[in-house]
């Protein structure tokens, strides 16, 4: 379909204005695509009743502002992002890199947006960028014209050469301000209405009452204790968390406050063929004085119990023993062997933080980085430290994975927060040993509640990736490398996972910037405050549409129901070269070969599909 | 074929439990021709799982071993081909558990330690016994490919008949006519009786050009473009020399080469070794094409390495991987092999070959310093880019005959078949390096090839195994003179009698679609499934699992239209009155129409 320049947003005036009769056609348009169900300019202007700052503020709204530093602080009659925007709207050619045509057209820049509409003799559809997905932008003038180029937090790079320096300096100066605004709230998801999905849905879908249910089926030692309804306990777990039967509410309290930031241990996964469990939290706040609590060591206690007379325990924590002893100066540290009689301390050093962020900032400098001598790509990929982190993530689960299934002990995961690196590797160890978490729905349920209803903190980790000139604060690609295990793990064994590349991309990308709300704020705490769940729609709901299966899903899947252990020496891990290279590579021939493999399964389904209308067409008598 | 596997158990177990007493025709698998020499009790060092207590059968053709260890039901089954040197290890007196024995070096990546008793020169007849069989030249024993009786329902012989695949590519022409020059090989002994040469130059001609290359191997024609009609040319160096001596003859046949394609005035050579050897050969009578000769050509130098520098790079691998596996700086011990980068040069080069005559238009001129190793590889490179009927499992096997066999690759110099001299500067994993190369081009077009990994590595043990005669002798004449094709059984008859195991399930036949791999070290990747492929700790799944699953559907799918055709004939034969049918099958027929 062949349309016109959609709408464009003049310096001085917040108003779009709109070119009538193919103007409304093309908001028609953006409208089903779900782009366009508010303000596309400015929140001010916006007619439409959906728009945040045009409903009466709730209290809640209020509080929500401070708790959550809220960006540029909204005027009184709303923030506008078209304050933002000084020049909307130019011409200019974009350059995707090798393997996309270059497309001409016009640039327009909205609240949420990058648009360029190619002119009407242009057979192509209109490219759309979503601003928050951009990472860096680098501006250069020459002449009369300019050239932007955007490093997206999918690490893709593009190049726009802009008529006009004006134009190129207004755009550059847009996007900047408009891709790094922090508000949750006037984010593009609170925005997007797509065609087709009904707000709400699929939200339900992984509640913690859910997973409970399958625990309950198998043993009775454990309860769904709601002791955190109003986050007063944790505040980065979700209402409800499974805990054993055995320890009741109160002593979970008093088991929070002996934890850092109140994550005491709760159930992450029940290994149903040892009977074993695995649990995470965050490190015990024992503090220089080595202090203790008893209802901490209770509850440990009572899952050795819950499990089988005489069951041991492993604690797995990430950290060095020295940095674990080190952390009792600023009042953590781990739990002393007298006090947790039955559980046994093992200490498997894992990077997090800042030298994981730093070594995805060189991974992907050396990815994209075509001038060096390709004669030290090698060490040069080692030097990165990646796949050595890949390498640590994996044993890491193997070791509690194999605790569980072959030594029949309890595992306990910490390091300190318990944010991080614990969620990497209890929802690692449950890939190895869980086929249900192998399957589509097991697997979204896995990310759903090992990742965000457990409180990894997305909002933090995910504001920037691998582009960005900002001083990191607080980003790491835990998550990433996470999804990183899983693909490693998928291509050791090529059938047993019921996903494919194609949704470990999806995650990683939605992760980072989204038009969903399934990766918003940090905690379930903030989703609550910001009314994720209702006002946004939920990744899960648009990735489970039919029309996106065959990019998802791994047509070879079988069910395996044995654990997968994967080899983790160096020669066995590779390059993830389908997200590293994701940009610089030609496509075509590994995507014929999945194609290839799609046709022949829906060859078959269709064949299938056709008997009963072999039988239909039979004559009646 | 040689594998270490657990997959016989059963039948193990079986014997095992019948006694020590074995049959040996049960217990030892044999070939037709093969006959028994030796059995022996040994304990065999396994560098994964520690000493095994086996014995070994050792024929005319394999060492055979079977754990006598209840626990344990490894086998190794090996070519005495594939050994390359046995040595003692340990003395009489040689004190420790199994430290006297005898170590044998493999060509295909491994090493295998057995060790004896020490009491009465237990192991001498070991090692006389395996010497004369794994070295026959040594000890005028003939090679097991002459002794081998196997009987296939195809003749691989008939695979390749340079006639009919020059006939394939269009040739003759009017450009370009079959000589048979080289009837008896007395122009060139190391090329074929068969040569494809410009119409336009004589016979007389080619005499004095081959004067002036190197083991007078003459440009001439491997393959034409089929729509441009530019080609790729082979040879030998010029003979140029310190003097810088020219030859108008030679000049004017590369003119006339030039001539046969208009699009382009420019012929183009591409020089496969570094500038710096081509100009050192001139020492020793070589060299390369001089601007000031020839006018009309461009020189290229493509900077692949010599025979030497790619063994001692593989030798630096096998250090990295057997028996184990270098994992504390795994990457920059790859790269300090420099593995890797040769590949990618060979890569490059055979990329820039191809480019040149699909893009380029202009027809090219290929060789190195003899033109039977980095030549080879270009052209058959090049070619397998270029032309889609290489990719077939038959075409492939027609390549690798013409472009290495026929036109004298020495395989017989460089995988030392039968010959004791291990230390033989003229070894080098020339082929190995190809086949490499082309295992990374159908991992980065995975529909691209008919044959799988299974067909490359089969290829691979049999180029060291000596069954089969295909890679016998350094060349065309010396076959000849022995009766390769009468007295030995070829490679592709076992392939193409079983050619389901080697097929690639994802195999999309196209036409005339040109492959440009990325030859970035990026995008290249250590076959792990071949060099590594000893060490038990790489999960190693044969067959392929995803092939696997993807022929168990394949197999569903065919039923299911089986079915369906049952039905639809049922329903049809039900269909006394057409005009009363809502659809009829042939309406039918496109929900069963496959994209095959």
């Amino acid at each position: 379909m062949m349309f016109f320049f959609l709408f464009s947003v003049s310096g001085n005036a917040s108003n779009p204005e709109f070119k009538k009769k193919k103007n409304s056609e093309c908001l028609l348009r953006l409208r089903h695509e779900g782009l366009l169900n508010s303000c596309p300019a400015g929140v001010a202007s916006c007619p439409a009743s959906s728009c945040p700052f045009r409903s009466p503020r709730s209290p809640r709204l209020k509080l929500l502002e401070s708790a959550l530093l809220l960006g540029p602080r909204p005027t009184a009659g709303g923030m506008e992002f078209s304050e933002l925007i000084r020049t909307g709207r130019a011409q200019a050619e974009l350059l995707r890199g090798p393997g996309a045509p270059p497309l001409r057209g016009t640039l327009c820049v909205t609240g949420h947006h990058l648009l360029l509409s190619p002119g009407p003799q242009a057979t192509s559809d209109l490219w759309l960028l979503l601003l928050r997905s951009v990472d860096s932008i680098e501006k250069r003038v020459a002449g009369d014209s300019g050239t932007i180029t955007l490093r997206c937090k999918d690490l893709r790079v593009l190049q726009l050469d802009i008529e006009g320096v004006e134009a190129t300096l207004d755009i550059a100066r847009s996007i900047e301000a408009l891709s790094s605004l922090e508000s949750v709230i006037t984010s593009f998801p609170f925005f997007y209405r797509p065609k087709g999905l009904r707000l709400g849905d699929a939200w339900h879908f992984h509640p913690p009452e859910h997973y409970y249910k399958r625990v309950a089926r198998e043993t009775n030692a454990w309860r769904l204790s709601e002791v955190n309804e109003d986050f007063s306990v944790c505040p980065s777990y979700p209402r409800a968390v499974i805990v054993p039967r055995a320890v009741d509410d109160d002593a979970l309290a008093r088991s929070a406050r002996f934890r850092q930031g109140g994550r005491f241990p709760v159930l992450s996964y029940h290994h149903a063929p040892s009977g074993t469990v695995l649990l995470r939290s965050s490190q015990p706040l024992t503090g220089p004085q080595k202090r203790r609590c008893a209802e901490d060591e209770e509850l440990l206690r009572a899952v050795l119990a819950g499990a089988r007379p005489g069951a041991r325990g492993f604690i797995v924590d990430t950290r060095s023993a020295q940095a674990a002893k080190q952390a009792r100066m600023t009042g953590g540290g781990t739990e002393a062997k007298a006090a947790y009689p039955g559980w046994k301390r093992l200490h498997r050093p894992m990077e997090r933080g800042r030298p994981l962020q730093e070594s995805f900032v060189r991974l992907v400098e050396a990815c994209g980085d075509l001038e060096q001598s390709m004669d030290r790509w090698l060490s040069r990929l080692e030097g990165c430290r990646w796949l050595a982190h890949v390498k640590e993530a994996l044993s890491t689960a193997c070791l509690a994975a194999q605790g569980m299934e072959r030594e029949g002990a309890c595992i306990l995961v910490h390091g300190a927060e318990g944010t991080d690196s614990t969620l990497l590797v209890t929802s690692l160890a449950q890939l190895i040993l869980d086929p249900l978490s192998r399957t589509m729905t097991g697997f979204q349920e896995l990310v759903e509640r090992e990742w965000i209803q457990a409180g990894h903190p997305f909002q933090l980790r995910c504001a920037h990736s691998a582009f960005s000139h900002a001083r990191p604060k607080h980003e790491a690609p835990t998550f990433l490398l996470f999804l990183d295990c899983v693909w490693q793990l998928g291509r050791q064994f090529p059938l047993s996972l019921e996903f494919g590349e194609g949704l470990l991309l999806a995650l990683f990308e939605h992760a980072y910037a989204s038009p969903f709300g399934t990766f918003l704020c940090n905690s379930e705490k903030e989703r609550c405050l910001c009314e994720v769940r209702t006002r946004t729609h939920s990744l899960w709901s648009g990735l489970n549409q039919p029309k996106e299966q065959r990019k998802l899903r791994n047509p070879l899947y079988v069910l395996n129901p044995l654990a997968i252990w994967p080899s983790v020496e160096p020669q066995s891990l590779r390059l993830w070269q389908g997200l590293f290279l994701r940009w610089t590579r030609p496509p075509e021939p590994s995507e014929a070969a999945w194609e290839k493999v799609w046709q022949i399964v829906t060859d078959k389904e269709k064949t299938e599909g056709s008997q009963p209308t072999v039988s239909a067409s039979e004559p009646q008598p | 074929m040689v594998q270490e596997s657990v997959l016989n158990t059963n039948n193990f177990k079986k014997t095992s439990r019948d006694g020590v007493n074995w049959d040996l025709s049960e217990a030892v698998p044999r070939l037709p021709g093969e006959t028994h020499v030796a059995d022996k009790e040994v304990i065999y060092i396994c560098p994964f799982n520690g000493p095994i207590k086996g014995r070994v059968y050792i024929t005319n053709y394999r060492l055979y071993l079977r754990s006598l260890e209840t626990d344990s039901a490894l086998i190794l089954d090996v070519p005495l081909g594939v050994i390359s040197r046995i040595e003692k290890m340990g003395g009489a007196t040689s004190r420790g558990e199994n430290s006297y024995g005898l170590d044998i070096t493999c060509k295909d990546m491994r090493n295998l330690r057995f060790a004896l008793k020490q009491e009465g020169h237990s192991r001498r007849d070991m090692f006389e016994i395996l010497t004369r069989h794994a070295f026959p030249l040594a000890h005028s024993l003939p090679i097991f490919a002459f002794l081998n009786e196997e009987k296939f329902n195809v003749d691989g012989w008939m695979v390749y008949n340079p006639v009919e695949e020059y006939r394939r590519q269009g040739l003759p022409n009017h450009h370009w006519r079959i000589t048979f020059i080289n009837k008896c090989y007395e122009l060139c002994d190391t090329y074929p009786s068969l040569l494809v040469v410009p119409y336009r130059a004589s016979d007389e001609d080619l005499r004095r050009v081959a004067t002036f290359r190197s083991r007078n191997r003459i440009p001439v024609l491997s393959w034409i473009h089929p729509e441009n009609k530019t080609v790729i040319v082979r040879c030998s160096q010029p003979l140029v020399g310190m003097s810088g001596k020219r030859n108008k003859d030679d000049e004017k046949y590369l003119d006339v080469i030039r001539e046969t394609n208009r699009q382009i005035s420019k012929l183009t050579i591409y020089d496969a070794r570094p500038n710096v050897n081509a100009v050192a050969n001139k020492a020793t009578g070589g060299g390369y094409e001089s601007d000031d000769a020839y006018h009309n050509a461009e020189l290229f130098f493509l900077d692949i390495h010599n025979i030497h520098v790619m063994r001692e790079s593989l030798k630096k691998v096998k250090d990295i991987v057997y028996p184990n596996v270098e994992e504390s700086h795994w990457l920059s011990s790859l790269e300090s092999t420099h593995w890797l980068e040769h590949i990618k040069l060979v890569l490059t080069g055979a990329i820039q070959v191809a480019d040149k005559v699909s893009s380029g238009k202009s027809s090219v001129l290929v060789h190195c310093s003899d033109g039977w190793d980095r030549t080879a590889q270009l052209t058959s490179l090049a070619m397998l880019m270029l032309d889609s009927f290489y990719r077939s499992i038959e075409g492939f096997e027609i390549l690798v005959q013409k472009e290495w066999i026929s036109f004298g690759h020495k395989f017989a110099s460089r995988i030392g078949h039968g010959d004791k001299n291990h230390a033989d500067a003229d070894r080098s994993p020339i082929f190995l390096q190809f086949i490499d190369c082309v295992w990374q081009m159908s991992k980065q077009f995975p529909t691209a090839f008919e044959f799988n990994e299974q067909f490359l590595i089969t290829i691979l043990d049999h180029l060291y195994s000596c069954r089969f005669g295909t890679f016998l002798y350094n060349c065309e004449s010396a076959r000849e003179r022995q009766k390769v094709t009468e007295r030995t059984v070829s490679l592709w008859s076992l392939i193409n009698s079983n050619k389901d195991r080697f097929k690639n399930p994802f195999y999309t036949k196209e036409i005339n679609r040109v492959l440009y791999p990325v030859a970035s070290m990026r995008h290249l990747e250590l076959w792990v499934n071949y060099y590594i492929r000893w060490n038990p700790r790489i999960k190693q799944q044969q067959p392929n699992p995803v092939e696997q699953r993807y022929l168990e559907l394949l197999a569903l799918r065919d039923e299911y239209i089986k079915r369906l055709e049952e039905l639809q004939l049922a329903n049809s034969a039900k269909l006394s009155d057409p005009s009363t049918s809502p659809s009829s099958p042939s309406q039918m027929m496109p929900h069963v129409q496959t994209h095959f």
